[in-house]
């Protein structure tokens, strides 16, 4: 008899669905699984044996075959466990074959019968639902996240032999509709508030610029000058995420397993910041079976990368196509994995080794030592830098001054509402912030009127500056006369932008 | 055979064999010339020169192609001055160790008119190059030859003062004077070639290695009449030039710092010892014997009319560098504010900035 049975494997963060068919029928005994299989997935046919024997069905001394379908397509992952045995049960006539129509089943089995939970249920039933699928079996510690997807009626299973009562009909299972998040709350950023910080009224204010036009930021600074303390802080400003960002950045965080089951979908933008020492596959993405990496889980948030000096030339350098394209292309023999990642990327690091150049009173390094730290820098990734701030070395009078500033929430309102400015701006185009205009639209939405051409022409001059950082003080420019709420871009815009144009290495030669 | 090929093969023995020898050897022979004709035989003879100096004579002459070496010089635009010269520098004459020979592109110093030294370390303040700078960019004005190393910091700073002055200036080096040492100051090299001279005892193609670099600081000093340290910490390599300037009998002014700061602490300490206080160019010419003319240029006040914000942000800086979070404490301004008055001093040219938002008043 033959039952076939659906389920689905992730894909970057999408899914592709497939079909576990089972056939029983006379010949020699034997238990034989087809369809292209992972290792894990061979071993699925022991761990479905074993469990079903446990939970009271023998099988019987037929030759079984189980193929999963499409058959070009590597299968990986543990979630077959469950389908496999539904489908053999219903081939070997325990199920009626109907109770599987429309049904998306997604589990681990352990050797007693439990169902275990597996990574990446949301992308898996969210595509499932646009397939038309209405029903769903997964592990119960799946249940809350799968639920999130609108439209589709969750069975959270803890057993085997739940399971088989219920598509029996002889079990309904209690739809646990009271837990399920109707609409998460927006959650509030944890991990500090801006007004933590005192003085660095510079720094703060670049921070908001960043956020506000989504340019990236690298700060230099002695130690304990308040980078990283600020660096963190920037989530408690960054805008609200909608419905689709949350959707996304949830997908993501399931893929990886990392989504937390009891909040719903992610409300809270990302933060990352990984430690020096990690590896180009773990910050870009990687492995066999492909897993997001550090800046996919930055997806629509931060990613930090403190000490920017001491990561290694190649993983810095790995971000440089990411940050243009927004995400990240994988190539493995199995198939190309997309994953998205379009982050905040904020910088931070000393100005040379000691960490106190240019103050010649504390810096303790050679002629030769700054040029090295200087090699340290990558030119392109610094072109990728819209702002650069150098941070003051704080005082204990500062410190400890009463001088707090605005509180998160405060900067917060004024941060979305300059992004609501660029969405009015930007309807219908591709670009959602200004550091995302074009060189070819520079025109169009930072235009200057002919004595501020002729200004920056001199300014240019003056300070001798470079032809490459000129679109990215126009897009600067832009958003600060946004922030002020001006159509045009004014002088003392432009003035500002001049002031957090990016590092140049000039200022570690020593002439 | 031309003497000049004689003489050069006789100076170019100053990277193996010590100046003294050398010297002593032209005076004992008479001439290079009647040095590279010695025997074996006779170069044993000589009481002060050991065997092992004169293998390494022999090895050298056993090389040298007279003619094509000579060639090799002409070809390169490099002249050389011997003590058997006239040209030679008195000044040089005279001191211990005096180089037998001087390798040069460009032109010689000119005895005729004042030559100082600015000397200093290599990682120094904005302070220290800023006083280098304008010291020599107004001693150059006035007719002094600016005598220095080349080397990054404060030498470097004099010899761009110095040539912004419009004047004449000299770098002494360790290595060959076809090696532009360090190799990031190529322009630099250029222009100092072409606004004076580029000079070394040591044969061209020598290399660069430390070990030469203090004692082309005797040289730097024996060509000047005084030496003006700008800038040195407590364990600096131009306090060796200044110990040269002593020995020689040289003057040394030092550029003050104030007592904590760790990159003046041996300028403070040259003056507690008696050195002179370089206090200002006017102040020091006088002492030179040179009276300076009326200074051109207006108060910078007047030639451009500033904001009040922009006087107050001009107001608190100096020489140390500051970062604009700084000046905003300072000026008690908004930071905005801070930044538009910046970025317009800069434009005037009477701020820079030294590092990503750290701003010096600059003097001009």
């Amino acid at each position: 008899m033959y039952s076939m049975v659906k389920t689905a494997i992730v894909c970057g963060i999408g899914s592709v669905e497939v079909l576990v068919e089972a056939d029983v029928s006379d010949g020699m005994p034997v238990f034989h699984m087809v369809g292209f299989l992972g290792a894990e997935v061979k071993e699925a046919g022991e761990r479905v044996r074993t469990a079903l024997r446990n939970s009271g069905y023998v099988l019987p001394a037929k030759r079984i075959t189980i193929n999963l379908s499409p058959a070009d397509l590597r299968k990986s992952g543990s979630g077959f466990d469950l389908p496999i045995a539904l489908a053999l049960l219903a081939a070997l006539g325990v199920l009626p074959g109907e109770a599987l129509e429309g049904l998306l089943v997604i589990g681990e089995i352990a050797l007693n019968g439990r169902v275990q939970p597996v990574n990446g249920v949301l992308p898996m039933i969210a595509d499932a639902a646009e397939r038309g699928i209405t029903k769903c079996i997964v592990a119960a510690e799946n249940a809350p996240e799968a639920e999130l997807v609108s439209g589709v009626t969750v069975y959270g299973v803890e057993e085997l032999s739940e399971v088989i009562a219920l598509l029996n009909g002889k079990k309904t299972i209690k739809q646990e509709k009271e837990r399920r998040h109707a609409d998460p709350v927006q959650g509030k950023a944890s991990g500090g508030d801006f007004s933590d910080v005192s003085g660095q009224s510079f720094l703060k204010r670049a921070c908001e610029v960043a956020v506000s036009g989504m340019h990236n930021l690298l700060m230099v600074g002695p130690p304990g000058s308040g980078k990283s303390m600020l660096a963190g802080r920037v989530p408690t400003i960054l805008p609200d995420m909608s419905k689709e960002e949350r959707m996304e950045v949830s997908k993501i965080y399931s893929v990886s397993g990392l989504l937390d089951h009891d909040n719903g979908l992610i409300g809270v933008r990302p933060f990352r910041s990984p430690h020096h020492t990690i590896t180009p596959q773990a910050l870009a993405g990687g492995g066999r079976y492909p897993k997001p990496g550090e800046i996919s889980l930055a997806h629509n948030g931060v990613l930090f990368l403190d000490e920017m000096t001491e990561f290694k030339k190649e993983t810095l350098e790995i971000l440089r196509q990411p940050l243009e394209e927004k995400q990240v292309r994988l190539v493995r023999l199995g198939g190309t994995y997309t994953y998205p990642a379009d982050f905040l990327l904020i910088g931070a690091m000393n100005p040379c080794n000691c960490g106190y150049y240019p103050d010649m009173n504390r810096c303790r390094c050679s002629v030769s030592s700054l040029e090295r730290y200087r090699e340290k820098l990558s030119q392109p990734l610094l072109d990728r830098m819209d702002l650069c701030v150098e941070a003051a070395s704080l005082g204990y009078n500062e410190l400890t001054g009463k001088e707090h500033g605005e509180t998160s929430a405060v900067i917060r309102a004024r941060v979305n509402a300059v992004h609501q400015i660029q969405r009015e701006r930007f309807l219908g185009t591709d670009i959602r912030y200004n550091s995302q205009i074009p060189a070819s639209m520079l025109e169009k939405y930072c235009s200057l009127d002919r004595m501020q051409k002729q200004y920056m022409k001199e300014v240019y001059e003056q300070l001798e500056l470079t032809a490459r950082t000129y679109h990215k003080l126009l897009k600067v420019a832009r958003t600060l006369a946004d922030m002020d709420g001006s159509m045009r871009i004014r002088m003392e815009h432009l003035n500002e932008a001049v002031c957090y144009r990016s590092l140049d290495k000039k200022f570690w030669e020593r002439m | 055979m031309e003497e000049l090929s004689y003489k050069y093969f006789l100076a170019s023995l100053s990277d193996e064999l010590s100046a003294e020898k050398l010297c002593q050897l032209s005076a004992v022979a008479g001439s290079a010339r009647e040095v590279y004709h010695m025997t074996e035989g006779q170069l044993k003879q000589i009481a002060f020169f050991t065997d092992a100096e004169t293998e390494k004579l022999l090895a050298r002459r056993k090389g040298w192609d007279l003619e094509r070496k000579e060639a090799e010089l002409h070809q390169k635009g490099i002249c050389l001055v011997t003590r058997e010269d006239e040209a030679y520098p008195e000044d040089l004459r005279e001191i211990a160790q005096s180089p037998y020979g001087i390798f040069y592109k460009g032109r010689m110093t000119d005895p005729t008119k004042p030559t100082v030294a600015i000397v200093g370390a290599r990682m120094c303040s904005e302070y220290g190059r800023e006083a280098a700078g304008q010291a020599a960019m107004q001693l150059a004005a006035a007719g002094v030859q600016v005598v220095s190393g080349m080397a990054k910091g404060i030498d470097s700073a004099g010899h761009f003062g110095a040539l912004r002055g419009g004047g004449t200036t000299f770098a002494v080096l360790g290595c060959g004077v076809d090696i532009c040492y360090p190799p990031g100051s190529r322009i630099l090299y250029e222009k100092i070639e072409a606004a004076g001279g580029i000079l070394s005892e040591y044969p061209p193609g020598t290399p660069p290695i430390p070990m030469r670099f203090p004692m082309r600081n005797r040289i730097i000093s024996g060509l000047s009449r005084i030496v003006i340290v700008a800038e040195a910490r407590e364990k600096s390599g131009s306090l060796i030039t200044a110990d040269y300037a002593l020995e020689q009998g040289k003057d040394i002014y030092a550029v003050p710092g104030r007592m904590t700061d760790v990159p003046s602490a041996g300028c403070n300490r040259l003056i507690k010892q008696g050195a002179g206080i370089f206090l200002s160019v006017e102040d020091f010419l006088r002492d030179l014997g040179i009276v300076m003319g009326k200074r051109g240029g207006q108060d910078i006040f007047s030639k451009n009319l500033l904001e009040k914000e922009e006087t107050l942000v001009y107001s608190v800086l100096d020489l140390q560098p500051k970062n604009i979070e700084e000046i905003r404490q300072k000026t008690k301004l908004a930071v905005t504010a801070v930044m538009q008055s910046l970025i317009t001093l800069q434009k005037k040219g009477m701020v820079r900035e030294v590092f990503k938002n750290s701003y010096i008043r600059k003097n001009r």
